[in-house]
């Protein structure tokens, strides 16, 4: 059975002046993967890459075997949430996660009662008519959440999804997250270490670019460590 | 596909505020025109017949008034353009756009269609305006038809030059003034390309004034249809530089 996510040998940027080094690694389905690094690790780099926002210089990655740059449907089973809010202010709550649907080969019945099921996943009922431009923080990341939910994907990647919100509202999108289908496959990038504790059963951790390590996450993980340890933080950076 | 991302960007359009500022100002500007134009028509008009001129209220009002349309289309397309790529990379909306299955070339069509669907009520208000002016005085309709049919290609034409514009820059105000810039000189080029033929050539006036008058020619044709498809593949060449692929 393929991986629900299987990437290789990926890379970005000229040989020269690398943003991605030759990163590998599989995701099984249902898996809960959280990418670890400082500000400037490559995380969110490679997060777009993964989502196909950007095409890599050398390497593949693999939806249920499938190349996502060969076949552009394929990208239908994966949700994205860019660590800026793809939101239109001027817009419903409605209305944006239309066009999240639309994007997403979703209309007529099928989109609205796809946005009916993710509004009330997320709780977002109560106010699918107020603008976008209108909502809270916290209600803003979960309308990004629905939109990254709304045509069901077997693959969710989410880039600092509890960044700039207060204890209640992490709390409330942990919660959410914590109480997604299991058969989802998650990639948390963060620099958060409680996100990876409380969502992730495994961590890889990302320097200057570079995979430097791939762990499992347990209750009694010393996650500080994986940070200690990163060469660009230490001086012993051998690139 | 094409058609549901341009009711999105044609929705995307209505919900802001620039929208319908543009149309408003177009509409006064158009009709305040059309009125003055027939104001004076009105007064030369004992003249003209006395004088057994044949102009009639065809080349002396409506003709200008369509003339100050293309004006305000020129300065009002870019307004509502630079939103369309430009304004998505500024916003992050961008990201969305280029994860989805969508192919560059649907998601450029669909919205240089929405951005034309967002300029036809400002074409549509003004050509009603002056074909209301036929109730009073005696117009040409052939002539009005070509017009109006004129504004329709011209309006088409701007909103692909205006989306591919808009997406070499990921700041609006950017694509914005590049968009002046270059509208700007195709519009003073025919004043200032002189007897330069090759030069004129690229001048937008002397493609849209013969429909005005009256001539409906291929090369017109050819000018507005060869520069509207080099922008598009321009843009779809962009997105997909943008995802990295070209």
């Amino acid at each position: 059975m393929n991986p629900a996510l299987h990437v290789v040998n990926l890379s970005l940027g000229p040989a020269r002046d690398r943003r991605l080094h030759a990163i590998d690694f599989d995701l099984a389905h249902g898996e809960r993967l959280g990418l670890l690094g400082v500000n400037g690790a490559g995380k969110s780099t490679l997060l777009q890459l993964l989502a196909g926002v950007l095409t890599p210089a050398s390497g593949e990655i693999r939806v249920d075997g499938i190349d996502i740059h060969d076949d552009l449907a394929v990208r239908t089973r994966i949700g994205y949430l860019p660590q800026r809010l793809p939101l239109y202010g001027e817009l419903s709550v409605d209305e944006n996660l239309a066009w999240a649907a639309m994007l997403h080969g979703l209309h007529g019945d099928a989109a609205a009662d796809a946005i009916d099921r993710v509004l009330h996943q997320v709780g977002l009922a109560g106010v699918r008519r107020r603008l976008a431009g209108r909502l809270s923080a916290g209600m803003a990341q979960r309308l990004g959440l629905a939109q990254a939910l709304v045509h069901a994907p077997a693959i969710l990647l989410l880039d600092e999804p509890t960044a700039g919100l207060d204890p209640l509202q992490t709390d409330e999108i942990r919660r959410l997250l914590t109480g997604l289908d299991a058969a989802i496959s998650l990639i948390v990038a963060t620099h958060l270490l409680d996100d990876v504790q409380r969502l992730c059963s495994r961590v890889l951790v990302l320097d200057g670019g570079r995979k430097r390590g791939d762990h499992a996450v347990t209750a009694d993980a010393d996650l500080l460590a994986h940070f200690r340890t990163a060469p660009s933080l230490t001086g012993t950076d051998a690139r | 596909m094409i058609a549901r991302i341009a009711r999105h960007e044609w929705h995307r359009q209505r919900a802001g505020l620039t929208f319908w500022l543009l149309l408003a100002a177009g509409q006064m500007t158009v009709a305040w025109l059309a009125f003055a134009q027939l104001e004076a028509f009105a007064d030369i008009a004992p003249r003209l017949k006395a004088g057994g001129a044949t102009l009639g209220a065809t080349d002396l009002v409506v003709m200008p008034t369509f003339n100050s349309l293309l004006l305000v289309l020129l300065l009002g397309t870019p307004l509502l353009a630079m939103g369309s790529i430009a304004g998505e990379a500024h916003s992050g909306r961008l990201a969305l756009w280029l994860a989805s299955p969508l192919s560059a070339s649907r998601i450029i069509v669909g919205k240089v269609l929405g951005l034309w669907l967002g300029l036809l009520p400002l074409v549509a208000s003004a050509s009603v305006t002056l074909a209301a002016l036929g109730i009073g005085v005696a117009l040409d309709p052939a002539r009005l038809a070509l017009a109006v049919a004129a504004m329709l290609i011209v309006s088409l034409w701007l909103a692909a030059v205006t989306v591919w514009l808009s997406s070499l820059f990921d700041r609006p105000a950017a694509a914005l003034t590049a968009s002046y810039a270059v509208l700007l000189f195709l519009w003073l080029l025919d004043t200032f390309s002189g007897d330069a033929t090759s030069w004129r050539t690229w001048a937008l006036l002397p493609h849209v004034q013969p429909m005005l008058r009256g001539l409906l020619r291929a090369q017109d044709l050819t000018y507005f249809a060869a520069t509207a498809l080099t922008a598009l593949l321009l843009t779809m060449r962009g997105l997909d530089r943008r995802r990295g692929r070209a």
